[in-house]
């Protein structure tokens, strides 16, 4: 419903583009009927790939790493749960930005300094800065997943003699998981946006093959509005699978 | 163990919630096959009293041993859990389980015990608490006091020496109560060692050995049923038995 009003407008500003005769808009440069505007399309259409790698692989580790920091978080005991919450507040606080070209920059450096000879591509780079500013919300949503399963669940397990582990893998989570993975995979929708800075280190992705064909077609406005609704459609279909997963998880809830 | 040494010894027990003190230097012996009743008003400790038992509640001094071991750390806790089972106001069986699940679950991962075991374990217990035919359902399909019985047979799939039961049917509806009660005398029957924390004095007439009485963190008195209920020393405990035999 809410959707449908930015797309119509949209179509009508490409359509008065078409039609424009004041020399303002060119559709050329992405027409897929010339040879030129088909390689075009090609060219930013192979972004995709990498956009769709990059964040599939950075929510992975995202998801590995929020746990990890999620469950200490949960303990009754303030010294365990001090660092994950330094964690996390400490993550949530950086920018996005910075913190990219942190872990591109100076991460080498620093691992060096350790003895550590690694160099980071801008395709790691991007995955490393995403998981972990990802983590940050990932966790937080295992732990108030979690946290909503009764603590009588936890008492139970243990008075039949499951070690906490256990008791996390074979109790909570099976029971936590409808409250932990529609969030989890609106996460994903934030890595996928988010995906776009990577650009800036040289990934080559969908943001950064738009802005390269600008710089040699000088086509801004129609090369952009194709970026625009290159991410609208990925969006669109993670947003769709999310909606399918909280209407089955809440039926599930609901038996 | 040896067997005339008590079941479970408390001694000089205390236990603090921040800074409101649940339990009072609390002493308590239970013996080998003995069925002790706790009873008192609400908030007079009874839950914290049975939860430090299996060390749900950790204690703040005072000491607990369970069949000789003494509670001094996590080893010493997971051998006396070992030993004690617990049944919950609640139920608190696992939802996304069969009943057959609930039982084994336990037995297969803590115990290590092949499957075809446990199983065979888990339907005798269900003979037991008489509702062998529910094995493949999920705990909500059942009603309160199935599940309650089914809560008692996943303790009972630990072969537990000792049973702890708090408030096991206040959370039924009436009729349902004496089918969850008479598991319970059944198991007494059998001399199993229990702790009942309940409100329900007819069953403390036909099955306990002794009353507990608490009333703010302490055990006000002690005495056999025929005593607690003809003659109880107590103030305190005249004015909550004359509360509750009302009604
Ligand atoms: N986790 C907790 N945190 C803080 N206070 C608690 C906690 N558990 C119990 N208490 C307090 O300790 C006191 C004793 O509680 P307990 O549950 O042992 O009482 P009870 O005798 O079982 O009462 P009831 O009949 O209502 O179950 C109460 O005042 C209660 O508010
Ligand atoms: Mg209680």
């Amino acid at each position: 419903m809410t959707l449908r009003t930015p797309l119509i407008c949209l179509a009508l500003i490409a359509l008065a583009g078409c039609t424009s005769t004041s020399g303002n808009w060119g559709w050329y440069v992405i027409d897929p009927t010339t040879p030129a505007g088909y390689n075009n399309i090609r060219f930013l259409l192979n972004g995709f790939g990498a956009t769709i790698l990059l964040s599939i692989i950075a929510a992975a580790l995202s998801m590995t790493l929020g746990l990890i920091v999620a469950l200490p978080g949960m303990s009754a005991n303030r010294w365990i749960r001090l660092p994950s919450r330094i964690y996390i507040e400490f993550v949530r606080a950086i920018p996005l930005l910075p913190m990219l070209f942190w872990v591109f920059y100076g991460l080498p450096v620093v691992l060096k300094s350790f003895g550590i000879s690694v160099s980071i591509d801008a395709f790691w780079g991007a995955i490393i800065t995403l998981a972990i500013s990802d983590s940050a919300f990932t966790a937080e949503i295992y732990r108030s997943g979690i946290q909503s399963i009764n603590k009588g669940q936890t008492e139970a397990a243990r008075t039949v003699g499951l070690t906490y582990p256990q008791t996390m893998r074979y109790v909570i989570l099976p029971q936590a998981i409808k409250r932990i993975l529609p969030p989890l995979a609106n996460q994903f929708i934030y890595i996928v946006k988010m995906s776009a800075f990577a650009s800036v280190i040289g990934m080559q992705e969908l943001t950064r093959r738009a802005n390269e064909l600008v710089v040699t077609e000088y086509r801004p406005l129609e090369i952009y509005t194709l970026l625009i609704l290159e991410y609208l459609v990925l969006v669109l279909i993670i947003s769709f699978f999310v909606r399918w997963l909280e209407r089955k998880m809440g039926a599930d809830e609901s038996k | 163990m040896s067997e005339n040494s008590p079941a479970i010894t408390i001694s000089g027990l205390n236990k603090w919630f921040g800074d409101y003190q649940a339990l009072k230097d609390v002493d308590l012996d239970v013996a080998h096959g003995e069925r002790i009743v706790v009873c008192g008003p609400s908030g007079s400790g009874k839950s914290t009293l049975i939860r430090c038992v299996n060390s749900l509640e950790a204690h703040d001094s005072g000491t607990i041993t369970v069949d000789g071991i003494e509670m001094t750390d996590a080893r010493a806790v997971e051998a006396i859990r070992a030993e004690v089972g617990m049944v919950f106001q609640q139920f608190n069986l696992f939802p996304h389980l069969t009943i057959l699940q609930n039982l084994t679950l336990g037995p297969i991962k803590a115990r290590k015990l092949p499957k075809a075991e446990a199983e065979a374990r888990a339907m005798a217990y269900l003979e037991r608490v008489r509702i062998p035919d529910q094995a493949h359902k999920r705990p909500a399909e059942l009603s309160g006091g199935q599940q309650q019985r089914v809560a008692i047979a996943r303790s009972l799939c630990m072969e537990p020496k000792i049973m702890l039961f708090d408030e096991p049917t206040s959370a039924l509806d009436p009729e349902m109560i004496s089918e969850v009660l008479d598991v319970i005398v059944d198991l007494a029957e059998d001399g199993m060692t229990m702790i009942v924390v309940t409100h329900e004095m007819g069953f403390a007439r036909r099955a306990a050995d002794r009353m507990v009485f608490m009333d703010q963190g302490q055990i006000i008195e002690t005495g056999t049923p025929e005593q607690f209920f003809t003659a109880p020393k107590s103030k305190r405990c005249q004015r909550f038995l004359s509360q509750i035999l009302q009604h």
